[in-house]
Parts: C-alpha cells; sequence; structure tokens
C-alpha cells in the first residue's frame, strides 16, 4: 500500500503514507496529495518540473516538500501524478514532477496547507511511515 | 482525561458556561453558545481546544465556540477569541489558513418568477464567467505592482479599476480595506501564488449561489437594505483569499512557532503558535493579514462585477437598472483590533474570528447554509457586544468528513436530487459537488435558532437557494 486517507476529521483530510526507504516514502506522500487535490488516475505525464527543497530535519523536508507541492498548483497551475525524488538526505531532496496543466474537470479540492496535527514519521514493521494532515 | 462537555454548565437554553476551575492554567472561561441540540453535535475535541485556548496570555474572558463549531486548527472553526491588545497574543491558527473568507450578498429587483425561464441561462452564464475549482485560472493578469496596491487598498483598488462603486466600499467590512496592510510583510512565494488567482471562487466549500427570499422575519430591516418581498431573487458569492492567504498563515505559522520559543510562551497544544501582540512577530503578521484580507476584499468585488455583467448579458439591461447592489460583504475568518465593555471597563482587544461573523448593531450579518439548504439574513445586536465580543456564527459546520461525504455520495445524484428541487447545479468536478452534499453539514436552521434565541444577531430574512455554482 502507498498510502491511505485516514478517515477522522470533519473538515480536514489526514492520509498516511508509506515507502520502504526516505525515497519511496517522500513520493507516496506526494501521490497521498494529490489524490486529493485532483483525480490522479486520469492526470497525464506530460509535463515535468524539478524542485529542490531544504528542511532543518527529516520532518520539516516532508512539511516543506508537501508545502512545495501545494505551491506549484497554484503558481505553475500545475496537477501532478509522477513523483521521482532523484536525491535525498535527512535535510534535502531533488525531485521531477510530472504532470499537465490544470484542468478544471480533473480537480478534487484546494488544500490549503499541511498542518503539524497529529503530524507524525518513523518506522514501523520495517517501513518507513508520514501520517500528516491538510488543510482543506 | 476529563470530558469538558460534561463540565458544561447551563446559563439558559443556548448559552453553556465552562469553568476556568475545570482544568489546571485556564485563565478565563470558556462558553458554548448553541441549542442542546446544537451542542450535542459539538464534538468533544473541539470544545477541549476552547480550554487550550483559554491558558494563553492575554486572553479575555470567554473563549467562545458558536453553534456552528467543529474541530479546526488549533481553535474549533466556528469560535471568537480576543486577547488584550498589550498583554496577549496573536496568532495565524486562530484566525485560519483562508484568511478573510466570507460573502458578498447581493441584491436585485428581481423575483423569482422573472428568473424562472432563465435560470439555467443564469447559471450556465456565471458558470463560464467566473473561474471555479482547484487552481482555476483566472483571467486577470496584475503585475507585482498592481498586485501590491491590491493588497494595500483592497476596494479602493477595485474601484479604481472599475470593478466597484461607492455604494459597494459603503456596503462592506472595514469599508473594503483593512488600513494596516503592508505588502512588503507579505512573501514572494504568497504574491506568486496569488498573481494569477485574483478573481478564482476557488473549490472545497466556496460557491456562487442564486438565492430566492423565502420568509421576512423583519420586514421593516429587509426593506432598509433593499429587500422588499418575498419571492425576490439575491446573489450570495462565499470565497477568500486564495493561495495567498493561505501562503501568509503558512509562512507566518512557522515564524510564531519560533516566537513561542523566543518569548518563552508555554503552549498547552502546539497548533497554537503565537507571538505577543505587540512584538515585531506579531505586528508584522497583523499587517501581512491585514494585506490578505484587502485580497480577499478585492476577489470578491471583481467576481461580484463580473456577476452584474452575466446578469446584464442575459437580461440585455445594465445591471444598476436591475439593482445588483451589494447589501453587504462580510469577513468570517479575520483578525480585527477592535474596542469592546469588558466588566464595565472598556478595552482595546485583538478579537480572533475564525469562522465567525462580526455582530455589531444594525450591522447585516449572512449566515451561509450547506448547498442546497437555507441561508440566512440577520441583524447585529446590542446583545452581541456584551456577550460575544460583537460575534456571531457563520454557516452549518460539518458533520461529515469530506472523505466519508465522497464515499458516500455520487455527485450525478446530487445534482439530479437538486435538480428535482428546481435548483440547478454546475461544478467543475462531480466530485466537488459529492464532498458538499448538504447532509454533511449540520442543520443551519437550528444554527440560527441558536443565534436569535442567544439574542447575538436576530433573523432578518430566510433565502433559498434556486441555482448554485460550486467551485
Amino acid at each position: 500500500m502507498k498510502y491511505r486517507i485516514i478517515d477522522d476529521l470533519t473538515s480536514d483530510v489526514m492520509f498516511e503514507a508509506y515507502g520502504k526507504d526516505a525515497k519511496e516514502l517522500f513520493e507516496n506522500a506526494a501521490t497521498a496529495l494529490f489524490s486529493v487535490i485532483c483525480d490522479i488516475g486520469s492526470v497525464a505525464d506530460e509535463q515535468a518540473r524539478e524542485f529542490a527543497v531544504e528542511g532543518k530535519d527529516e520532518r520539516e523536508l516532508m512539511m516543506n516538500w508537501l508545502a512545495a507541492l501545494i505551491a506549484s498548483v497554484d503558481i505553475d497551475e500545475m496537477f501532478y501524478s509522477q513523483f521521482t525524488v532523484e536525491k535525498i538526505t535527512p535535510t534535502s531532496l531533488r525531485a521531477v514532477c510530472a504532470g499537465e496543466s490544470i484542468t478544471p474537470g480533473k480537480g478534487g479540492t484546494v488544500v490549503k496547507a499541511v498542518t503539524n496535527h497529529q503530524f507524525a514519521m518513523g518506522t514501523e514493521g520495517g517501513r518507513r511511515f508520514v501520517r500528516a494532515t491538510l488543510d482543506i | 482525561m476529563i470530558i469538558m462537555k460534561e463540565k458544561l454548565e447551563r446559563i439558559d437554553s443556548f448559552q453553556w458556561r465552562l469553568p476556568k476551575a475545570v482544568r489546571p492554567g485556564m485563565r478565563v472561561d470558556a462558553k458554548v453558545i448553541a441549542s442542546a441540540r446544537m451542542l450535542d453535535a459539538i464534538e468533544e475535541e473541539a470544545v477541549q481546544q476552547l480550554t487550550n485556548v483559554a491558558m494563553l496570555p492575554g486572553v479575555v474572558s470567554p473563549v467562545i465556540a458558536m453553534p456552528d463549531a467543529h474541530w479546526g486548527y488549533g481553535l474549533p472553526v466556528g469560535s471568537v477569541a480576543a486577547f488584550d491588545a498589550d498583554e496577549g497574543i496573536i496568532s495565524a491558527g486562530l484566525c485560519g489558513f483562508d484568511i478573510n473568507c466570507g460573502i458578498n450578498l447581493i441584491r436585485t429587483n428581481l423575483t423569482v418568477d422573472d428568473i424562472r425561464e432563465r435560470k439555467k441561462e443564469i447559471i450556465d452564464t456565471l458558470f463560464r464567467k467566473v473561474p471555479v475549482g482547484v487552481g482555476a485560472k483566472g483571467t486577470l493578469r496584475l503585475s507585482r505592482a498592481e498586485l501590491d496596491e491590491v493588497l494595500t487598498s483592497g476596494l479602493a483598488w477595485a474601484k479604481k479599476e472599475g470593478y466597484a462603486t461607492d455604494d459597494d466600499l459603503a456596503h462592506t467590512e472595514e469599508g473594503g480595506r483593512m488600513a494596516g496592510a503592508d505588502p512588503s510583510m507579505v512573501s514572494d512565494l504568497a504574491k506568486e501564488r496569488g498573481l494569477p488567482q485574483l478573481g478564482t471562487l476557488g473549490a472545497g466549500n466556496h460557491f456562487l449561489e442564486l438565492q430566492a427570499v423565502d420568509s421576512l422575519y423583519d420586514p421593516a430591516q429587509a426593506e432598509a437594505w433593499g429587500i422588499a418581498k418575498e419571492g425576490q431573487v439575491m446573489i450570495m458569492l462565499h470565497c477568500g483569499s486564495r493561495g495567498l492567504g493561505h501562503q501568509v498563515a503558512t509562512d507566518y505559522l512557522k515564524v510564531q512557532e519560533r516566537a513561542v520559543q523566543k518569548y518563552g510562551i508555554t503552549l498547552p497544544d502546539k497548533q497554537l503558535a503565537c507571538a505577543p501582540v505587540q512584538s515585531e512577530e506579531g505586528q508584522r503578521f497583523f499587517a501581512a493579514m491585514q494585506a490578505a484580507v484587502n485580497f480577499s476584499f478585492a476577489n470578491r468585488q471583481v467576481m461580484t462585477s463580473w456577476i452584474r455583467e452575466s446578469f446584464a448579458k442575459v437580461f440585455d439591461s445594465p445591471w444598476e437598472e436591475l439593482d445588483l447592489s451589494t447589501v453587504y460583504g462580510i469577513c468570517h475568518n479575520v483578525i480585527k483590533h477592535e474596542e469592546h465593555t469588558v466588566d464595565g471597563e472598556k478595552r482595546k482587544l485583538y478579537v480572533h474570528r475564525k469562522g465567525a461573523t462580526r455582530s455589531f448593531p444594525k450591522t447585516p450579518v449572512i449566515i451561509a447554509g450547506s448547498m442546497g439548504t437555507s441561508s440566512h439574513l440577520l441583524v447585529g445586536t446590542e446583545e452581541a457586544m456584551r456577550t460575544s465580543f460583537g460575534s456571531s456564527a457563520h454557516g452549518a459546520g460539518r458533520a461529515m468528513s469530506r472523505h466519508a461525504a465522497i464515499a458516500s455520495f455520487r455527485g450525478d445524484m446530487i445534482a439530479k436530487e437538486l435538480e428535482r428541487r428546481g435548483i440547478i447545479s454546475r461544478a467543475p468536478s462531480p466530485k466537488s459537488l459529492a464532498e458538499e452534499a448538504p447532509e454533511a453539514y449540520k442543520d443551519v436552521d437550528e444554527v440560527i435558532a441558536s443565534v436569535h434565541g442567544a439574542g447575538i444577531s436576530r433573523k432578518v430574512a430566510r433565502l433559498v437557494p434556486v441555482g448554485v455554482v460550486k467551485g
């Protein structure tokens, strides 16, 4: 399983994403985010954009990664469906995201921000996980 | 853990007090304004959040939940928290991520009979004219200098550009401009997000609704606001400051997380990141927030002008002849520097309204229902000044998660059901209709009964939808 939506909050959306390592975890967290923002299954990978994100630790790196993607929806007017983390350390990552220019019919809901609510990252049963809440 | 809802003491049929003695560290009482039925619908976690906020420095009694309150980030959506202007704090989380999410209510001199045959044409014209949905692309492309002017001037910019009239400014909270806005306090990233989005509705619970006056409770007050009869057609526009406001909130939450460390503020919940209101961090946020407020005023006004153009086109008549005048424009996510009488003493306060509407005597209070249900126009009261820092509720309040709503309802079925009831709906995707299914919300009429019963605003008119454009 790449991710699951936790149906716990009336107004916001919480998800958990998983991965065998940091690379996969960050890619799957991005997939979870865009499953809320758009109909990710119908979004083609026809345009690519590079992202370089930093954070003081892995937790902040994850928050900043998701925040950069949320901002890109507004600034670049893109929906993304494919996420490739090319290089990652606990404080920085470089990634290429592929998607298409926004079509309103493929939209889901506006994600305003990723928040600290019950935010958690760790390792369980040998696999990495992150739990994050999106303010809708 | 103590169940806080069990500790609520009944004041009267619509007010419940949570004494500060229930939890060590609470500096002031909390209060819930709700009928017994609405109180039942408020989550325990939301009441717990009130007790957290009641522990913050400089908080003024009481911290208040409105009948539409539900759990939110730090403080429930549907709450009011006031802080001393010298000793208190200011917090981005207590304002909400969508700064100046609010409503413009526009009247017409048309009746439901006048639009019966043209309803579909009106809704289709509005749907084409007003960009809606996630990442909706606006048709305006501002320069950075123009954006800074929007952030500084709000509706004064809109008037200069021909989107607003003097009458619009006179009928908007703050005259459509918060004077302390400083664009230099808004990050480049926030501005980049805002540049393509002026004049866009967004998604989520944002909407543009064609409504009809269904009941007049206070005909004299309604007439003073240009609402003369039942069946009169109204237009309600609900949206906010889009990505620009979201980014301002995100940026300053980080600043305030650092300020908590710097100033040694003890927080019962990390989500309550804040800064002393008179600190550099506090005042920088207040200036940036006001800039986002002005952006949102301008955003709603640009769309208001497009609504006018749409009606003029459909009815082949100038909008002035159709009397598409602004009844009022209100904010419901905002922080205001206001004077209130507390224990007989006049005090300057920073009033945080998060999912709450200003309710000053004789001013309009607009409370939106969920899609397909009624919305209400009320008037503010002196009682609100005594009871709720001049505040009232803002909407129906969610009862079901968006995920559950999407799993439970199908957008096409909702559209058919609305049509069966005579309500034309348009949305960019079926999913956006499903997540806003009327069943996902609490009963707005009970919210109104609560605020009217508590006396914090008084019913003027009930509005029912006849057409809806969903974001």
